[in-house]
């Protein structure tokens, strides 16, 4: 909620899960406001706003980065995935119904950036350690689940895209 | 026969929260939605002389401020109650009493012009002498934060907002007989909650004179009872939407000032107002859990059976009463729950210092004192030789056990869970094997290891607890309301808010039960007070029991009225009708049977209209006009207790003196599981908050100031420290059809038993006793 026509904006272009925005910025918005406040894709959490809990994970370029911690005019032409952007054509990805399945979401405040994280693991290493899959969320705080059922879906979606990749 | 209850469904709103639908209370943007900010003090103690808002008011974009001369001199409490009555208004009026208090708030255009306005808004103080530490508060010669109200009070102690006192069976001549008596200290720190959704608001006060609030709560009823006192317009006036939550685990149960606040400003601006709390906002000035330092003095048989006990505890509730006054009650409860007591002088005391107000956090009371028992229990075992199994199966209460205050734990399942707990994890071997590999049994000192070179040492360790399952307190109660659709499905309406736990999905489970529906042929509307029945909220662990309740009764209203339609329409008595698949059947006829639709249409026919609606309502304790007493812990305090015993399996690095807590065992007597994968769910979160509490949790505060503001330095557990889990489940009761059930507390009494058992595996482990949260070896004693 910040004031606009104060100074310092600009027209950027941003490919978000798709489809391209040309948007009015100024250069002190995050990635964060501008997803959340000006297109409101609200999927996104604000938990901290201080990069410290993984809350604001989306893909840049495929990446996991902290939208809370990253300028809206450095993703200038940029490729963003939000969590708006996971499901294709009104299908769950398989990390989404392994979340759902194995109980690895409660108050759902964490789940966005935990299921982009992991599908930029998965994508990274098909088929990672129980360790590389805690290593990998180390930076998404959930104070719900205590993480075991989110590293247990993790593992069991990376299963089920293995054997899928295998059959087709 | 639906089949739905006691299975491992995942929750029906899962799919929402995965994708990123699911709508909190910062996702909100109305048009011209204003933003609001709080001005907070920067003194822990002082006089306001004056506050002038004029240059604030001039800032281009700032619509409204406030301060306290606009609220009504009206304050609030997390207890209003004779005793202890409210002590706190939503914004300052004449004294601050802690760094972070709320003095003025605005509303403003953006977030640009309501900062500026509050650097414009100025407030003249009188310093006052401020006090931080209990025991320095308590002294006659102490600032004085609040005067002395409590007619009962003999002690010479200054500032104590609130004293809990219980005495049963011959203290003395326990303590006379005894053949060993231990007194020790123990002492639990200040840690939060760390729900991630911040606290929100947003009120839009529309033209109706309707005033509509989207909060992060814990219970839109008890949200807006305290609203409508503080605002002084009806409760009819306020709409307390659902909305998602983000986690709260008791830190969003009270009334908190952004509320008031946010409310009064859209009410003097006509346009909607949007609070959000910075992260920084909430460590500092927000309400954590509560510290506590438990005296605990117990006296026992050779045996190792308990003769008597004396307790004192001292909470420090902060700077205004908060819920101290019923942690202490629950400290009380949390001590003669789970063994056999037969003499007890307690008493507990709720002290004011000039910090910020402390609220309930998951377990409640529970935590602090368990810690305090359970270690001592174990240091109690060891000076008599006895094995910590068997100390605790000697004193755990058994089946039918009646409480000092007369109420009954029933089939209470705690022996079989602690002899359960200790046979799947080989406890007892185990615990000897690590106890004799420390080298040094007396005289603990951390460098002890270097003399061995056996840096890493493991070690196991029991913890046992006890839970309620809801007592009444405002709103006291539930009701719930099952309306078929034409097409056979359900419609649920029912005020009962998920806050992550799942209330959604039990619900959904129980009606879909009764009517022998499939989970996604009911459609819940939730936690809406214009549309909804009156709800319990999502705490004082009571929500499955008393709205669970309340919802199976409105199914089986429901199911009683389709029946005698159908009864009608078959041509054949109620007894020989079931249910199955959105039809009704005849028993020994299965070819004949009608859908439901059928049965509707008939049912409205037949009844001038009437579309079938059913109706249900439960409140536990009903024989008792109100709960227990927080003065002297008599009274019912809740139907049906849930029991614990947790084991916990740690490696400490003894030249850093780090620990991890590799595995957590929980053999837990919760009552009929409705669905075990949430139960699971909760036990994990549970452990992993115990976790925290025991090793690395800790808002440290240094006069009134906190110091580690954030994530980074607040050591919550990652995903790398992760516990293995594993559980074991003791169901003493059944779901019974036609009956209301005794489920029990799930999500609250399993943050205990293994934070107990975390310390005692700390002490196998090193020979390090812990006496004082989190959990710190280097400290040699």
């Amino acid at each position: 909620m910040k004031a606009m026509g104060k100074k310092n904006k600009k027209i950027i272009r941003l490919n978000i899960n798709n489809t391209v925005y040309d948007i009015l910025v100024e250069h002190r918005d995050t990635l964060l406001e501008v997803l959340r406040e000006k297109l409101l894709l609200t999927g996104t959490k604000d938990a901290c706003n201080m990069g410290e809990c993984g809350a604001c994970t989306v893909l840049l370029d495929g990446k996991p980065v902290l939208a809370c911690l990253t300028l809206a005019i450095d993703a200038h032409d940029k490729e963003i995935t939000t969590i708006e952007g996971i499901a294709k054509d009104g299908s769950l990805s398989p990390i989404q119904g392994s979340f759902i399945e194995h109980g690895a979401i409660q108050c759902g405040f964490c789940s966005p950036g935990m299921i982009l994280t992991a599908t930029a693991l998965l994508k990274e290493n098909p088929n990672p350690s129980r360790e590389e899959i805690k290593k990998a969320i180390e930076g998404n705080i959930c104070r719900c689940t205590g993480y075991n059922k989110i590293i247990d879906a993790i593992g069991d979606a990376a299963k089920k895209i293995s054997k899928d990749h295998q059959s087709s | 026969m639906a089949n739905i209850i006691g299975k491992r469904i995942p929750r029906i709103d899962g799919p929402q929260k995965a994708i990123g639908e699911a709508k909190y209370t910062t996702d909100i943007f109305l048009p011209d939605m204003l933003c609001a900010k709080i001005l907070r003090s920067p003194i822990a103690h002082a006089k306001i002389l004056n506050i002038d808002t004029s240059k604030a008011e001039k800032i281009p974009g700032v619509k409204a401020v406030i301060t306290g001369k606009d609220a009504w001199g009206i304050k609030h409490g997390f207890v209003e109650t004779p005793r202890y009555p409210a002590d706190q208004y939503c914004l300052a009026n004449d004294r601050v009493r802690y760094i972070g208090e709320e003095v003025a708030a605005v509303a403003a255009i953006d977030e640009d012009a309501a900062i500026e306005a509050l650097d414009a808004i100025k407030v003249e103080y009188e310093e006052l002498t401020p006090v931080f530490d209990i025991f320095e508060s308590i002294k006659p010669d102490a600032p004085e934060i609040h005067p002395n109200e409590l007619p009962d009070l003999t002690e010479p102690f200054k500032n104590v907002g609130g004293r809990c006192a219980n005495s049963f069976g011959n203290v003395e001549k326990a303590f006379k007989d005894a053949y060993l008596i231990k007194n020790d200290r123990f002492e639990s720190q200040l840690r939060t909650h760390s729900y991630l959704e911040p606290q929100a608001t947003v009120a839009h006060y529309d033209k109706s004179g309707k005033l509509n609030i989207w909060t992060s709560g814990m219970g839109v009823f008890r949200k807006r009872m305290h609203l409508a006192n503080t605002l002084r317009i009806p409760s009819s006036r306020i709409r307390v939407h659902k909305i998602w939550v983000g986690g709260a685990f008791g830190g969003k149960i009270d009334l908190f000032s952004h509320e008031f606040c946010t409310s009064l400003l859209s009410i003097k601006t006509g346009m909607p107002v949007k609070y959000v709390a910075e992260r920084d906002e909430i460590f500092s000035f927000f309400r954590h859990g509560q510290p506590m330092v438990v005296d605990l003095e117990t006296a026992v048989t050779k045996e190792g059976v308990i003769l008597g006990q004396r307790a004192r505890c001292y909470n420090s509730c902060g700077a205004y009463r908060g819920s101290g006054v019923v942690c202490i009650f629950l400290c009380w409860g949390f001590l003669i729950l789970p063994y056999r007591i037969p003499a007890l002088d307690y008493i507990g005391y709720s002290i004011y210092t000039n910090n910020p107000v402390r609220a309930p956090q998951r377990g409640h009371g529970a935590p602090q004192i368990r810690f305090a028992v359970e270690s001592q229990l174990d240091m109690i075992a060891e000076e008599l030789g006895i094995d910590p199994i068997e100390i605790r199966i000697k004193n755990a209460r058994n089946k039918g056990d009646v409480l000092p205050n007369n109420d009954t734990v029933k089939n209470a399942g705690l022996i079989e869970c602690i002899k359960k707990a200790a046979e799947k994890t080989n406890f007892r071997k185990r615990y000897i094997k690590y106890k004799t590999e420390r080298v040094y049994q007396d005289n603990y000192c951390h460098d002890d290891y270097k003399k061995d070179n056996k840096r890493f040492r493991r070690g196991i360790g029991i913890g046992v607890s006890g839970y309620f399952t809801g007592t009444l307190i405002y709103p006291n109660n539930s009701a719930a309301i099952v309306q078929f659709n034409d097409d056979g499905t359900v419609k649920c309406l029912t005020g009962a808010l998920d806050i992550g736990q799942g209330a959604e999905t039990i619900i959904s489970q129980i009606v879909a039960e009764e009517l022998g529906l499939n989970l996604e042929d009911v459609e819940l509307i939730t936690g809406d007070t214009d549309t909804c029945p009156v709800d319990i909220g999502s705490w004082i662990s009571g929500l499955t029991y008393v709205t669970g309740n309340a919802a199976k009764k409105a199914a089986e209203d429901a199911k009683r009225q389709i029946l005698a339609a159908a009864s009608l329409e078959l041509g054949v008595g109620i007894e020989r009708l079931e249910i199955n698949g959105k039809r009704i059947f005849i028993k020994d006829n299965p070819e004949r049977s009608i859908p439901f639709s059928m049965a509707i249409a008939r049912h409205i026919y037949e009844n001038k209209g009437d579309p079938i609606i059913g109706r249900g309502f439960f409140r536990g304790l009903k024989d008792a006009k109100i709960g227990p007493s927080l003065k002297n812990a008599k009274g019912s305090w809740s139907d049906s207790y849930a029991f614990d015993a947790q084991v916990a399996e740690v490696e400490v690095d003894m030249a850093t003196g780090k620990i991890r807590v590799l595995k957590a065992t929980t053999a837990h007597d919760c009552g009929f599981p409705i669905n075990p994968l949430l139960v699971e769910g909760q036990i994990d979160g549970q452990v992993s908050m115990a976790t925290g509490q025991a090793i690395s949790e800790e808002v440290v505060m240094k006069n009134g100031i906190t110091l580690n503001p954030s994530f980074l330095e607040y050591k919550l557990p990652l995903a790398t420290e992760m516990v293995e889990n594993d559980y074991i489940d003791i169901i003493t009761e059944e779901y019974k059809k036609d009956h209301h059930f005794h489920t029990k507390e799930v999500g609250e009494g399993y943050v205990s038993g293994i934070l107990a058992a975390i310390a005692n595996a700390v002490y196998n482990a090193t020979g390090y006793r812990p006496k004082k949260l989190p959990i710190n070896i280097m400290n040699d004693p």
